[in-house]
């Protein structure tokens, strides 16, 4: 019996504990809503220490949050400003690509429809006087053009070629003084002369008091001088006042082209006189 | 640096200003037209020979890159400096004060000068409008500008041109 005992002791004593356990885990399960002695005991001391440990964890966890995680927050911050940044570049340039490729598509209708000869110039300057009227474009004699060249946008006629350089020549907008284009009102086919008004407005001169003409009208260039092709839009009749003597009548005309806002336009190669 | 040289290169400047800068950020009556200023320092300034060819120069400067009538502010011009150069030896020219002045009344003139032109020699018969129309305003911001260019930069004493 001895020998059994002394040849497994620690198997015996390994299940005698195991079976210890087992019973001390039992007799406990009664009072686990309540913490024995042991258990107080081991609280009350471990406690402060638990604290003391919480609060330099806290520490530390707090200096890595806001301090050395915040560079890289900030390091993060100016990388997505970054891109942000880029982004709305982006996003301007399809918006604007978008309306080039709008306003260039009219202008191409425009060419089309036109069945002459044209070549498409970006406007880069405006008149530095007030006084007069013109615009330079970037096409010159090098690309063909020459003076007295109707040039067009997609609302309808701008004016003519005026002074022509080698790479930039110089357009006579219709709202000067000095220009003048042969039209005819679309509706009733009244004859007159498109005259500048200085600023954005015209006028259709040399038109008869008896001519039916009324606001509204859609004026048209009627091709007579050779210089702009017939049936170009020109713009719409504002204002007709017909006085009680004289041989003429008073139309102020609107330009379908918005001058301040031209970007691109049309010179139609046409040679005149 | 000579006064000449400071004179020239400030020309450029302003020319390059008013046919490419101004244009595209002023609206239509406040356009300044900064060779006025220097119409009017010539005039009480500089010697006949180079004012008068000086500023004869700067109209073509202009009516290149302007309207359509070439020749129509060098005469304008060259009429001014000569009206200025024969009254400057009966004024205090060293006042900046009558330097603004002249800006304005030369930027008037030129307005009616080249309206009288027009009136006479084209066929522009609705211009009296338009001139009429910007030309105080022009003039004063004319002379706004030329206040700024006299108080900013020094174009020096009258001794000190050769």
């Amino acid at each position: 019996m001895l020998d059994f005992l002394a040849k497994h002791r620690i198997r015996i004593l390994a299940g005698a504990a195991l079976l210890g356990a087992i019973v001390f885990y039992s007799l406990n399960l009664k009072q686990k809503e309540e913490a024995n002695a042991f258990e107080r005991a081991v609280i009350t001391i471990t406690s402060p220490i638990v604290g003391a440990f919480a609060l330099v964890d806290d520490f530390f966890t707090s200096t890595w949050e806001n301090y050395i995680y915040l560079v890289n927050v900030e390091k993060e911050n100016r990388k997505l400003r970054e891109s942000i940044k880029i982004l709305n570049k982006r996003v301007i340039e399809n918006h604007e690509a978008a309306l080039d490729n709008q306003r260039l598509k009219k202008l191409m209708d425009m060419r089309e429809k036109l069945q002459e000869p044209c070549i498409a110039a970006s406007v880069i300057n405006e008149d530095s006087s007030p006084w007069f009227r013109t615009i330079t474009i970037d096409r010159g004699s090098a690309d063909g053009i020459s003076e007295g060249m109707p040039v067009i946008a997609t609302g309808g006629v701008v004016g003519r070629v005026a002074k022509v350089a080698g790479g930039s020549s110089r357009v006579l907008l219709l709202t000067d003084h000095a220009s003048g284009i042969a039209a005819v009102i679309q509706r009733s086919r009244a004859r007159g002369v498109v005259k500048g008004k200085g600023g954005n407005g015209c006028a259709l001169e040399f038109s008869q008091r008896g001519e039916d003409v009324q606001t509204g009208d859609v004026v048209l260039t009627s091709g007579i001088g050779g210089v702009f092709p017939k049936g170009l839009p020109i713009g719409e009749v504002s204002m007709v006042k017909k006085g009680e003597y004289g041989i003429f009548q008073t139309v102020d005309i609107r330009p379908f082209v918005y001058i301040p806002r031209l970007e691109e336009v049309l010179v139609v190669l046409r040679k005149t006189d | 640096m000579t006064v000449r040289i400071k004179i020239i290169l400030l020309i450029t400047l302003s020319f390059v200003l008013q046919m490419a800068f101004f244009p595209a950020h002023f609206a239509d009556p406040f356009k300044p037209n900064l060779l006025i200023m220097f119409i009017v320092y010539m005039g009480f300034r500089e010697s006949v020979l180079w004012g008068a060819t000086g500023s004869f120069l700067l109209g073509l400067l202009q009516d290149s890159l302007s309207g359509m009538y070439f020749g129509l502010n060098s005469f304008s011009f060259l009429l001014i400096f000569i009206v200025l150069k024969a009254v400057s030896h009966r004024l205090y020219t060293d006042s900046r004060v009558l330097m603004v002045l002249g800006a304005f009344l030369a930027s008037i003139c030129n307005g009616f000068l080249n309206l009288l032109m027009l009136a006479v020699f084209s066929l522009a018969p609705g211009m009296y409008s338009t001139v009429l129309s910007v030309i105080i305003p022009q003039s004063m911001v004319n002379a706004l500008i030329a206040y700024l260019v006299f108080s900013i930069v020094p174009l020096g004493k009258r001794e000190e041109i050769p």
